[in-house]
């Protein structure tokens, strides 16, 4: 008996029958079974109690004075609170007719008089079920409802589900801030005719129009889409199908304005063209800044050949002075004046190059021939420094993708330091430049000198700006040399080869083939 | 006094450079021998060499300021002109110092570079010229015997001849024969010329 009245504990049953005899033997049938019992015994009265306790099942007698059953079934599924209730009714009439009646009034089963207990009671059982099922998966079903509308409400994207057409069936609150109307004006709207401009004229290419068609889930970047207001703004959205089974009933459209962020996105990249011109600026001045200090240098460079061209010069005026001038010697010393002024020339084409100010950019470089070039650039300060430079370049050694200036900027000053570093020393040995291909597809150039070696502390400062070992340096060389390096993705760093001296390496990605501009 | 033709020894390490002196050298008549290094020079050397040396300041290995100490330390007199890039009038000034007659920036001119180059040609010959009139003496002075050479720095002193017979204890009369015998040797007649003779070639005797 514990088991009935748990199982029926919270189900309540409303009698009503105008017969008193009735509503006893209705309620001897049903008391014990667990059931609230509730009585009536005029329309009104159920009509009344059914309103305050909401009965999950009504038995209710349909031939009644004043109220008859069809009417308080009328009234009762016509008012939401008692809407949901299972009505049965109790007649003595028995055809066809009075049940359809009752049925279509919203009963939910008939029972006839004189009526056995043992159906009354399973009758009863049956509908008190299957309305509390109803109940419990309303209530389940609103707090689902619940759930998905904060979830809904409360993501700042904008999401629509439309149908087939392109009709908004459902808009989130996101989608009415964004598009800067109420939500009840965007449903029923056309989604391509309410948000794009070219709606008219190419429907089929616009965003969304292949998953609502098609079913093909899209995602783009940077559209332009219109507010209700018809103002533009850019947006990134996705758009997924609405499928059931196979069938296509639309699509979820999830969208965003990324005007903010597209603002966010324009200032980092200026940030950044900011740094890269900084960086350029550094590595002019840092150029200027080797150009002056091997100025002297240079000018001695430049005076050699100017100083050749003055002597043949002269002795080509004596030539032409005697009765019978020698014309093929006058000849071989005016090829002469010409070598040396395309000598001089290439020096100033040299120098005019390496001071030129913005970068040219990436180039697919020879490493031989940029390592050579900066070779006799450096012979310079070879003279100057008592020493000597030794290049020892492989054959098929691939070619490089970098700025040609920059990267010969940084071989410079890795093999300036390395002839200071051997003059300081006194070593006769030569600075020796090398290049290699390393397993990560890198080109590495290195730059071994024989000198003092490094301070111990190096590691931790050399790269820095402004650290220097020497009076006259700046200290922006090498760490000007580490940016531009790094910049072109590549690396620098040193080695303490065991026999003294120091070893400098950076490396450079490889040119692949389609790089080739 | 010795006929060694003079040469102009040009030491540069730039081939054009080298090149085009050694034609503008050769136009003006003037004998020249270029050289590309100072160590090949050094090893060319030879006291007998006479004329002048034109210079690179700058050279890889031996350079120029390097050159004109090895051949001080071998007591070259050869005049040296150095020629100077830009910015090394510093190294130029301690090359003077060092002894060299002058110095030319390059690029020149060449009228002032055969200017120097003839001066320091006289200079050379002159020098030369020197030299080979101390060394005579010095041939003279060998040749006297040791008691004549005794006779002779005593006259240098200005000892009368009888004081000298008195400490050398010989006669008067001996002592004039000696006398005159240096006289003739030293191939003059007056005591005044002999003295600055003997005066003249004073450091190179006591060197010895």
């Amino acid at each position: 008996m514990t088991e009935v009245v748990s199982e029926n504990s919270e189900v309540t049953v409303l009698l009503v029958d105008d017969n008193p005899q009735n509503l006893k033997v209705l309620y001897e049938t049903l008391k014990d079974k667990g059931y609230r019992l509730l009585i009536a015994n005029e329309g009104e009265k159920a009509l009344d109690l059914a309103q305050r306790h909401q009965p999950e099942v009504i038995l209710l007698d349909i031939m009644m004075p004043e109220m008859d059953g069809y009417e308080v079934c009328q009234r009762l599924k016509a008012d939401p609170e008692t809407a949901d209730c299972a009505v049965v009714f109790l007649s003595a009439l028995d055809d066809l007719q009075t049940k359809v009646k009752g049925f279509s009034l919203g009963g939910a089963d008939y029972i006839s008089k004189p009526f056995q207990s043992q159906e009354v009671i399973a009758r009863v059982k049956t509908h008190a079920r299957v309305i509390r099922l109803e109940r419990e998966l309303q209530a389940r079903n609103r707090e689902l409802q619940g759930d998905q509308n904060r979830i809904l409400n409360s993501i700042s994207e904008g999401i629509y589900g439309l149908d087939a057409q392109g009709t908004i069936e459902f808009a989130n609150p996101a989608a009415g801030v964004i598009m800067g109307c109420p939500i009840k004006d965007l449903i029923g709207r056309n989604f391509f005719e309410t948000h794009f401009a070219t709606a008219a004229q190419s429907p089929t290419s616009l965003p969304v129009n292949a998953t609502c068609r098609q079913g093909i889930a899209e995602n783009q970047r940077d559209i332009r889409m219109l507010r209700a207001d018809k103002t533009g703004f850019p947006a990134e959205y996705r758009s997924t199908p609405k499928l059931d089974g196979d069938e296509l009933h639309g699509a979820v459209v999830v969208f965003r304005d990324i005007t903010v962020e597209l603002e966010s996105e324009q200032a980092l990249d200026e940030a950044r063209e900011l740094v890269q011109e900084q960086r350029d600026q550094l590595a002019h001045t840092s150029r200027l800044t080797t150009m002056g200090e091997m100025a002297a240098g240079v000018a001695h460079e430049v005076n050699q050949p100017l100083t050749a061209i003055a002597n043949y010069a002269r002795v080509s005026k004596r030539m032409m002075a005697v009765e019978n001038p020698n014309l093929t010697l006058l000849q071989e010393t005016l090829d002469k004046i010409e070598a040396q002024s395309h000598r001089a020339s290439e020096i100033i084409r040299r120098i005019r190059r390496f001071m030129k100010k913005p970068a040219t950019g990436k180039e697919v470089l020879s490493v031989s021939v940029l390592l050579e070039d900066t070779r006799q650039f450096a012979e310079v300060d070879a003279r100057n420094n008592d020493g000597a430079i030794e290049l020892v370049i492989p054959d098929e050694l691939p070619d490089i993708l970098a700025d040609p200036i920059q990267v010969q900027q940084v071989a410079l000053n890795l093999i300036r330091n390395a002839l200071e570093a051997t003059r300081s020393a006194e070593s006769a040995l030569p600075v020796e430049v090398s290049a290699r291909v390393t397993s990560e597809g890198c080109v590495r150039v290195e730059v071994r000198d024989h000198g003092v070696g490094l301070a111990e502390d190096a590691e931790e400062n050399l790269f820095l700006p402004f650290y220097t070992t020497k009076d006259e340096g700046m200290g922006i060389g090498l760490s000007t040399c580490r940016s531009l390096i790094q910049a072109q993705g590549g690396d620098i760093g040193f080695e303490r080869p065991e026999e003294g001296g120091t070893r400098f390496f950076f490396t450079l990605p490889v040119a692949i083939p389609s790089d080739t501009v | 006094m010795t006929d060694i033709q003079q040469i102009v020894y040009v030491v540069e390490d730039d081939e054009a450079v080298r090149d085009s002196l050694e034609l503008l050298l050769k136009s003006d008549d003037k004998p020249v021998k270029a050289y590309e290094r100072a160590t090949t020079f050094l090893k060319d050397y030879s006291e007998q060499m006479a004329g002048c040396i034109v210079l690179d300041i700058r050279m890889p290995g031996m350079d120029g300021m390097e050159l004109q100490k090895k051949l001080n330390d071998r007591h070259s007199i050869l005049p040296i002109i150095f020629v100077t890039g830009h910015g090394d009038v510093p190294m130029a000034v301690d090359a003077m110092k060092e002894g060299a007659v002058d110095f030319i920036q390059k690029p020149y001119r060449e009228e002032a570079l055969l200017e120097k180059i003839e001066a320091a040609l006289a200079q050379d010959l002159e020098q030369r010229k020197t030299l080979d009139e101390k060394q005579e003496i010095i041939r003279r002075i060998k040749s006297l015997t040791p008691r004549e050479h005794e006779i002779m720095d005593r006259m240098i002193e200005g000892q009368a001849n009888k004081v000298i017979a008195i400490e050398l204890e010989i006669s008067q009369r001996t002592v004039e024969i000696h006398r005159s015998r240096v006289m003739h040797k030293m191939g003059t007649h007056s005591l005044a010329h002999l003295v600055r003779m003997v005066l003249s070639v004073k450091n190179l005797i006591d060197a010895r």
